[in-house]
């Protein structure tokens, strides 16, 4: 059984944190995401949550009071955006290093300067490289239901997961859901039981000093085991599809796309709901597209996108995080994974939105209209 | 499906791959970095610096925090052999000074006394047995006599404490209204340092200074500690038996005798002008006081003052009784309004005149008692320093005890029973850590209301009950005194604190591993008490 409701995205993502039961959770508020943590708070106080919450005065707190909790054996929580991910920046690196479980959700949101609250994918994709896995949903139910599948492949890999929501467009809107049972949940989510923790009784010394070898050889591992966690998650998947009958995958090829089409479109988050309108018109209209969803960004699925883009002649993605000097980040990625296909298609990296300049379906409509026009090379920035 | 084989090693329990290890980091003695090292320091808190007595307030508190209200009342006791008694006549002047004052509102010091002097009435001290031949007199069973006692007894002596009314208690139990008192309660109290300590007391014994001579025959030491027994009269009055002393008629009302006359009027502006006042409206008289001050300058304690005034006490001010004749029945008083001259209050314009039964005099006591010098002469008390308050007086016969001791070569000179307070920098606001702290108002204790007290002698206020020596205790921040409350054992990023919440030495509770301490110093930043300080380490 699961339960209807209608909830903001902000609630939605409280409401998949209470099903897996975390005993800690600690975060400091920050702008779109304050709402999740606040709900999350309500819930603790009322009694409808077992958990410890740990108020702290910064988001290098609240990371460095989840790193100690979850070092001692208990699942826990966070949450984060913006300037506040960028402050947890260094304990990102700890944790991952340490082997650590968590889940932590990001609103994405601009880095300043200039100030600016709205949607950008800019600081969740800067931590690429601290060791977590990332995960982008398009709809608050998505995000939901990734924290829980989420949980599980964390404490099955002993390694973080970061999981992204566009701030505002989903933690600020309302969305019909459904909120799968407690019991389901308990039966697909274990209690955490961590391999090793903190233990007066069981001492063990947790990422001291490793000589340079020993440090080259852990970080192989650290590698390896990143290489096997698209295995992980999409077992991890697959098990949630079984309970719950919604199917998640790290890319995710639209319904709305034709499949058959040699040029595509590529995004991830929020954006791709309206690409998928977009996309249905065009196709209507007689402009073949398909339509993909890069849903896990680390580690990078380029296996599962190189299956998808095997016959594809042109891939069009729409980026809203920007590598200045470079271009978009999401192309980056697209590109180096689609290097070892024999036939490459041509990639067009596309700046569509960036601290929340508003993405209409007409906005990506256009640049398919306009595909000629767009360098192979270089970064095409709207006119 | 590819195989898994990092994953299922970490499932199996195999750490290696890991950033792991079974291997201490102890031996890293990172403590060889660090420039300065953290001590605890302990401090005089402000309330201590203002007790008569330096009762070490905020660690005796600190005990009864920590759920130890046994070690309270022991600490307590050493200082204070009467808190039942303190706790409920003491004008705390601790909590005039407490920096608590600053945050919202003072820790009601007096009210945690009273808890735990209480607590004591069931809980008589443990009993010391005599070891010393020299034999002590103290003359007066008051506050200042039975504390003396108290302090030598402590010390072994024998102790003859002789009393010239028919029980212990001195103005105590003579003057002290039992509605600010209760009598049980002081009885309790001198019950049990009679039955702890080796004293013998002799009431109904009066000793004067001719008597000086017999006794230093007998004994080593004598401390006089008689009190001030006569009020003084003003000088412009007649001496006539309607004209009485304040202290004549608080005796008189203690022991229960018949106060004749129904209108009665009192001149003065202190406790014992506001105690008689009350009383014999307790009694079902009329009564007036009449004070050559404004309110504001009245020597009472302002509580008592309070308190009078919502029992409807009605007090004239600036006003003087200039001369009084007799009648036939009751006397003619000619009041004038009060006049300052040179800091001098004199009488100024005639006002009124005005009839009552008995006409009280209660500005001020004297002594009829006169001495000459004499070799082995202590005093305590009133009669050592003038009229002043109860915890005074205790302190006064304390410091009688320790001259005693110090005479005797037991205490070497300079030192005191209690520890000297000089030795330690006294605790300011500035620098405590409140953040712990949340702004709470101090608990109210439960008072008899004004209309149902204020005709029968039941003790206004009550006791707390231990839920509100809970709200009330959780309030001291325990200034200058460690408490181990674990913030700092909390907040130290070495693991390099470690705490013996069983160690009574306040200064050895904090224990630092200095072989891994770098001396960060954020647990002297993070002490809420600031008894930790960093010192540079050589």
């Amino acid at each position: 059984m699961q339960k209807q409701a209608i909830l903001l995205g902000s609630d939605a993502i409280a409401n998949g944190v209470k099903l897996c039961r975390p005993a800690v959770i600690s975060a400091y508020p920050i702008t779109p995401q304050t709402h999740i943590i606040e709900t999350l708070s309500e819930m603790v106080d009322r009694g409808e949550l077992e958990s410890q919450y740990i108020k702290v005065e910064s988001e290098m707190s609240a990371i460095a009071a989840v790193l100690g909790s979850v070092s001692a054996g208990s699942r826990s929580f966070t949450a984060s955006s913006s300037q506040g991910l960028a402050m947890m920046h260094e304990v990102l690196h700890w944790f991952a290093g340490a082997r650590l479980p968590l889940v932590l959700v990001n609103a994405n949101r601009a880095l300043g300067a200039p100030w600016n609250i709205w949607s950008d994918q800019s600081d969740s994709f800067s931590q690429r490289d601290t060791g977590w896995l990332q995960i982008y949903c398009e709809t608050s139910q998505e995000a939901l239901d990734t924290i829980i599948i989420a949980y599980k492949a964390s404490e099955q890999l002993m390694l973080p997961i970061m999981v992204m929501i566009d701030g505002f467009i989903l933690s600020h809107t309302m969305e019909r859901l459904l909120i799968p049972d407690q019991q389901l949940v308990d039966d697909y989510l274990p209690a955490y039981q961590a391999p090793y923790r903190l233990d007066p009784d069981d001492p063990l010394t947790f990422g001291a000093a490793a000589q340079p070898d020993l440090f080259y050889e852990l970080k192989k591992t650290f590698s390896e085991t990143m290489s096997e966690a698209p295995t992980v998650l999409k077992n991890c998947e697959a098990d949630f599809r079984q309970a719950f009958a919604r199917a998640y995958s790290p890319v995710m090829r639209c319904p709305e796309g034709d499949e058959k089409s040699d040029t595509a479109i590529i995004c991830c988050g929020a954006m791709t709901g309206t690409a998928r309108v977009a996309v249905a018109d065009l196709n209507k209209r007689g402009l073949s597209t398909d339509l993909l969803k890069i849903r896990l960004l680390r580690p990078f699925p380029k296996d599962e996108l190189c299956a998808v883009c095997r016959d594809k002649k042109r891939i069009i993605v729409l980026n809203r995080a920007c590598s200045y000097g470079v271009g978009g980040t999401l192309s980056q990625e697209v590109r180096a994974a689609l290097y070892h296909l024999e036939q490459r298609p041509l990639v067009n990296d596309v700046m569509i939105s960036l601290g929340g300049k508003e993405v209409f379906p007409e906005t990506i409509a256009a640049v398919i209209e306009n595909r000629e026009e767009l360098s192979s090379v270089d970064c095409n920035w709207l006119k | 499906m590819t195989e898994l084989k990092y994953v299922k090693a970490i499932k199996d329990g195999d750490f290696r791959g890991l950033p792991i290890s079974r291997a201490s980091t102890a031996v890293n003695m990172t403590g060889s970095w660090k420039f300065f090292r953290p001590h605890l320091v302990s401090k005089n808190s402000p309330c201590r610096e203002a007790c008569p007595l330096q009762i070490p307030i905020a660690a005796y508190l600190g005990r009864l925090a920590e759920g130890k209200p046994s070690a309270a009342l022991a600490l307590l006791r050493e200082f204070n052999p009467m808190p039942a008694v303190t706790g409920r006549v003491c004008p705390n002047f601790c909590q005039n000074a407490c920096n608590r004052m600053e945050f919202d509102e003072a820790v009601s010091v007096g009210e945690l006394e009273r808890y735990l002097g209480d607590l004591g009435l069931e809980q008589a001290p443990d009993p010391v047995t005599v070891n010393r031949t020299e034999k002590i007199a103290i003359i007066g069973a008051g506050p200042a006599g039975l504390s003396a006692a108290t302090f030598l007894a402590r010390r072994g002596f024998k102790i003859t404490l002789f009393e010239q009314a028919p029980a212990a208690g001195g103005l105590l139990r003579y003057a002290i209204p039992a509605y600010r008192l209760p009598r049980a309660i002081l009885n309790r109290e001198i019950d049990n340092l009679l039955k702890s300590y080796q004293i013998d007391l002799k009431c109904e014994c009066r000793i004067g200074p001719d008597e000086t001579s017999q006794l230093a025959t007998e004994y080593s030491r004598i401390i006089w500690a008689p009190g001030l027994q006569s009020s003084r009269l003003p000088a412009a009055w007649p001496r006539l038996p309607l004209i009485k002393g304040a202290l004549e008629v608080l005796s008189a009302i203690s022991r229960g005798a018949d106060i004749n006359g129904q209108r009665f009027l009192v001149v003065g502006g202190g406790n014992a002008a506001l105690d008689t006042a009350r009383s014999l409206r307790r009694l079902g008289k009329e009564v007036e006081i009449i004070y050559r001050r404004t309110l504001a300058e009245m020597p009472a304690y302002a509580a008592e003052i309070k308190q009078a005034l919502a029992e409807g006490l009605v007090i004239h001010t600036e006003e003087v009784i200039e001369n009084v004749k007799p009648l036939t029945t009751g006397l003619q008083l000619f009041i004038h309004k009060s006049r300052k001259i040179n800091e001098q209050i004199g009488a100024g314009e005639f006002l009124r005149t005005a009839t009552a039964d008995c006409l009280i005099a209660a500005i001020g006591q004297e002594s009829d008692l006169r001495f000459n010098e004499h070799n082995n002469f202590i005093t305590a008390g009133d009669f050592a320093h003038g009229a002043a308050s109860v915890a005074e007086a205790l302190a006064s016969g304390r410091r009688a005890a320790e001259t005693v001791l110090q005479q005797l070569g037991i205490l070497p000179v300079p030192e005191n029973i209690t520890p000297d307070l000089k030795s330690k920098s006294r605790i300011e606001y500035k620098q405590l850590q409140l953040d712990y702290y949340a702004k709470k108002p101090a608990v109210k204790m439960a008072e008899l209301d004004s209309l149902s007290r204020k005709e029968n002698f039941s003790e206004i206020h009550q006791t707390l009950s231990s839920e509100q020596m809970q709200i009330e205790i959780e309030r001291c921040f325990h200034c200058g005194s460690c408490t181990a409350c674990g913030i700092c054992w909390f907040f130290c990023p070495d693991v390099a604190i470690a705490l013996d919440r069983e160690e009574s030495d306040l200064e050895s509770r904090v224990l630092f591993d200095y072989d891994h301490c770098k001396g960060c110093g954020q647990c002297a930043a993070i002490c809420p008490r600031g008894v930790i300080e960093m010192e540079e380490d050589n």
